[in-house]
Parts: structure tokens; sequence; C-alpha cells
């Protein structure tokens, strides 16, 4: 019996990586054996001979990967951390003064169910298709998933706590900042998560319609010249770029409320 | 009471403020565009408002825009509907067994961080710029949120439950109806809001890259066309009908999943 577990233990342990090294040669075989042409479906070996050459080749779409990354990645934690700085306060401040909630927020009501992908033609035709325009773009993805979650935040401050500072005569501000801000502040940092997510596939959109460098570039491209390597590697770095980013957002995260009771 | 304390209740109730809030905003777009503070790319409010007219009854490279919407909506469902059929028995199968999670989650990992989006210029290349890329786009970006509510909605379901279901003397099947599917329904019907409205801004990208028809061309040819008008009468539209698709999803949770208030209260 219990060799038997023991059994089921190990088969658990091995089948993940049975089954992406599965995934990956059964890609290669597809493309090997044609079964799909390869103008279609680079195969992994390819990508990682593309990733190889683009390290030190500008071809053919005019910059090395590192370039691309670096634009994209600017672009992006630019636009995010506009958004931190800008969407953060006034979600909290929509939260806890009832004027500032009905001014703000019926417009920011408007704003909100648009996709910011909406936004790309408009910004185009306003900034160009330069790092303003992307900026703003980015901007405005984040800002809505801070404001919301910095605004749930401060509206679900314990009624009691509010009640003390009451009680013990403190003012409005200081309730706001002494109560209200601190106990909002795991559901801000839940925020950052979305916002970045956000962040980062409008901006590979944004790249994708209008750009002149930038994996989302990259990618078009790619499918400009008809070079899969090229769109799957585009692909796979906005994949782990992202995943790179959120990691790290996550480590600041868990410091920065290593104090707070969750 | 005096004329101030009057003007001080006013301003205290919420809806004069977001009357103010929305008039103001009104008069300082019109007036920027009027003294030229936003340049010259930018319409007033008037203008949108008469291209909207304009849409809604002349059509846009040959069809209306109710036309238009139409057809951004059924790539919307019809994707949609392939990756509920697809996402949420993947969903149940990661959950209910061991086996089949140690297989499908290291690949499913693989895939989630890759913004549906990138997925474009290789669905073009594999399907043409037809429905059937917008399409594969849209499952690609409905499925992810799909899998992952359904399978920790069901993860998550409380332990207690099914103790009490079977001391109660409920069988396999009784866990399953009575106890596993109405706990985990409001993550999953959670899951399925995400991903529609992750369908709604996969498909714009979508047709923003290339398209002949929908929502997202009419951006497009705002922008093509240089009229600011357009793009901004046509981002209305997108942000009336992303709100209607918003308000129908919470509209039928109510409707479907009633226990759901009790849950959270």
């Amino acid at each position: 019996m219990a060799n038997r577990e023991k059994k089921k233990k190990m088969v658990l342990n091995v089948l993940p990586y049975i089954s992406v090294i599965s995934l990956f040669v059964g890609w290669q075989l597809v493309v090997t054996l044609d079964i799909i042409p390869n103008v279609l479906l680079a195969s992994p070996i390819q990508v990682a001979k593309m990733f190889i050459y683009k390290l030190s080749h500008a071809q053919p779409d005019g910059f090395v990967l590192w370039v691309h990354t670096v634009v994209s990645l600017k672009e992006a934690l630019l636009g995010y951390f506009l958004a931190l700085v800008i969407g953060i306060p006034l979600g909290m401040l929509m939260g806890w003064f009832k004027p500032v909630e009905g001014l703000v927020g019926p417009i920011f009501e408007m704003l909100r169910p648009m996709p910011a992908i909406a936004w790309i033609p408009l910004t185009i035709f306003w900034f160009g298709i330069g790092l303003t325009g992307k900026v703003f773009i980015i901007f405005l993805s984040g800002l809505v998933a801070c404001v919301i979650n910095s605004y749930t935040g401060v509206k679900m401050t314990n009624p009691t706590l509010i009640r003390m500072a009451r009680t013990y005569g403190a003012t409005n501000w200081e309730i706001f900042f002494k109560i209200c801000v601190p106990s909002s502040l795991p559901m801000v940092f839940g925020g950052l998560q979305v916002a970045l997510a956000a962040c980062w596939t409008t901006l590979v959109a944004a790249e994708m319609i209008a750009a002149d460098s930038g994996l989302g570039f990259m990618i078009t491209m790619g499918r400009r010249l008809i070079k899969t390597d090229l769109i799957m590697l585009g692909m796979v770095m906005v994949g782990l770029t992202g995943v790179v980013i959120s990691v790290i957002i996550d480590k600041i995260e868990t410091r920065l409320i290593a104090g707070v009771r969750r | 009471m005096s004329w101030k304390n009057k003007v001080s209740i006013l301003l205290k109730k919420k809806i004069v403020l977001n009357l103010i809030s929305v008039i103001s905003f009104l008069i300082i777009w019109d007036s920027g565009v009027r003294y030229g503070i936003f340049g010259h790319y930018m319409p007033s409010p008037m203008e949108v408002i008469k291209e909207l007219k304009k849409i809604v009854i002349e059509p846009i490279s040959g069809k209306t825009l109710f036309e238009h919407i139409f057809y951004s909506l059924r790539r919307v469902m019809i994707g949609f509907g392939i990756s509920l059929v697809i996402g949420i028995p993947a969903g149940v199968l990661m959950a209910g067994n061991l086996y089949a999670r140690a297989i499908i989650k290291p690949v499913f990992e693989l895939f989630k961080p890759m913004p549906p989006i990138a997925w474009i210029s290789l669905a073009i290349l594999w399907f043409g710029i037809g429905e059937t890329s917008k399409v594969f786009i849209i499952v690609i970006g409905a499925l992810v949120p799909l899998i992952i509510n359904t399978y920790n909605g069901i993860r998550l379901v409380d332990e207690e439950l099914y103790d009490v279901i079977r001391t109660l003397g409920g069988n396999r099947r009784d866990e399953i109806i009575k106890v596993m599917f109405p706990a985990s329904f409001p993550a999953i019907f959670a899951g399925m809001q995400i991903s529609l409205s992750m369908a709604f801004s996969t498909v714009l990208a979508a047709e923003l890259v290339g398209a002949r028809e929908g929502i997202g061309f009419i951006i497009v040819m705002g922008m093509k066309l240089s009229n600011s008008a357009l793009i901004i009468g046509g981002m209305i539209v997108i942000g009336l009908v992303a709100w209607l698709i918003s308000y129908g999803i919470s509209y039928t949770e109510r409707w479907v999943c009633p226990w759901k208030r009790d849950l959270s209260s």
C-alpha cells in the first residue's frame, strides 16, 4: 500500500516535466516532419537560433533584441508608474471625501468601461507614434485598476476603527491618513499586479498598431516579412519580460506590506 | 435658512456634484477646442455628436454602425462560446483529477503570461485577416481567466461543506450537484465576466490590426481619414457597448445564481 502511494507520488512529480518536454518535442516534430509548413510555424530550435542571432544582429527589423526590449520596458514602466502616482491617491481621495467622489466619479465611470486599446488611434492621432503617445495609453490602461482598487480599499475600512478614531476626536484628515490609507494598502497592492498586466497587454497592442521599435513592433515586422521565427521570438520575449516584471513587483510588494496583516 | 446655507447643502448632494462634474467637463472640452488649447486635432463635443448622428444613418465602407457592432459582437460571442466549451471542462478536470492537473497545468502556465494580443500576427499568418483569425485570438484571450477561475473556484470550495453532505448521507453525485457546483459557480461566473470583457478588448485589438468591419475598424477608419470626430464617436460607441455587456452580465448573474449574495454577506 505504502509502495503504491509512493509510486503515485513519483508519477505525479514526473508528469509535469513529461508534459512540457513532450509539448516541445511534438512541436519540433510537427515542423521537422513538415506536417505544418515552416512558413506557418517555426520550430523551437529555430526560435532559439533566432534569439541568439538577434542578440547581436539588427537585421531584419532594424534593432538588436536588447534595444526592442528596453524600449518596450521603458514605455511600459513610465506609464505604469505615472498611473500609480496619480491613480492611487485619486482612488483613495474618492473613497473618503464625498465631494471628490461626486466630482470625479462620473468622468471616471465614463472612462472605465472603455478598453484602453480603444484609445490607441486617438493617441496616435494626438501624439504621433513616439514615446509620449505610448506612455499616455499605458497610463490610461493602468489608471482604472489603480483607482478602483484604492477606492474599494478605502471603502472597505473597518467602520469600527473610524468610529473609534472619531470618539477620540480625530479630524477628518487624520482619520484618512492614519486609518483609511494604511488599511487600504493590501487592496491597493492587489491592484498593482492587475494594472501591470493591463499595461503590458496594451503596450504590445499599441506597438503592433504603430511604432518604430519595441517588442510588439518586432512581432509585426515578423508578420510583414513572413518570418515566423521572428514572430514567435517576439511572443516568447513578451511573455518572459511580463513574467520577470511581475515577479519583481511581487517581491517589492511582499517587502512593503510585510507588517500588514492580511 | 440663509442663502449660503442652502448652497452648501446643495453642494453636498451627490447628484448635484455629478451634474457639475459632467457639465464642467463638457464646457472645458468645448472652450478648450474653441480657443485652440488642445491643438487642431481635437473636435468639439458638438462635432462628435454630429458625427455620431451621421454614422448611425450613413454607412462606413458599406456597413452601417449597427452592422459594425453586430460583426464585433458576433466574433466575441463565437469566441466566448468556444472558450466556454473548452475552458470550463479543462478547469474542472484540473481541479478534479491529480494526473490531469500534472499534465495540463505546466503547459497552461507556459502560455498564460503571453498577452493574447501577441498572438495576432501569428493568427493572421495562419488564418488570414478573416473571421477565423479573430475568433482564434478571442478564444485564447477568453480561455485563460475561465480556466483559472474554474480551477480555483472548485479547489477552494470549503471542505466542511463536503463533510456536511457526507454526514447527511449524500453520495458522490450529491457532492458534485449539491455542493461543488453551487459553491464554485460564483467564482466560475466571475471568470466568465472577466473573460467576456477580455474577449471584447481582444476583438478591438484584432480589428485595429486588420479588419474590414467591426467597431475597432470604425476608429481605425477615423485615424486613416484624419477624422478625429469619427475616432471619438467610435470610442463612445465602444464604451457604450462595453458598458451594456457588463451590465447584462451582472443582471444575468443575479438571475442565474441568486445564492451568491448569501455567500458574500
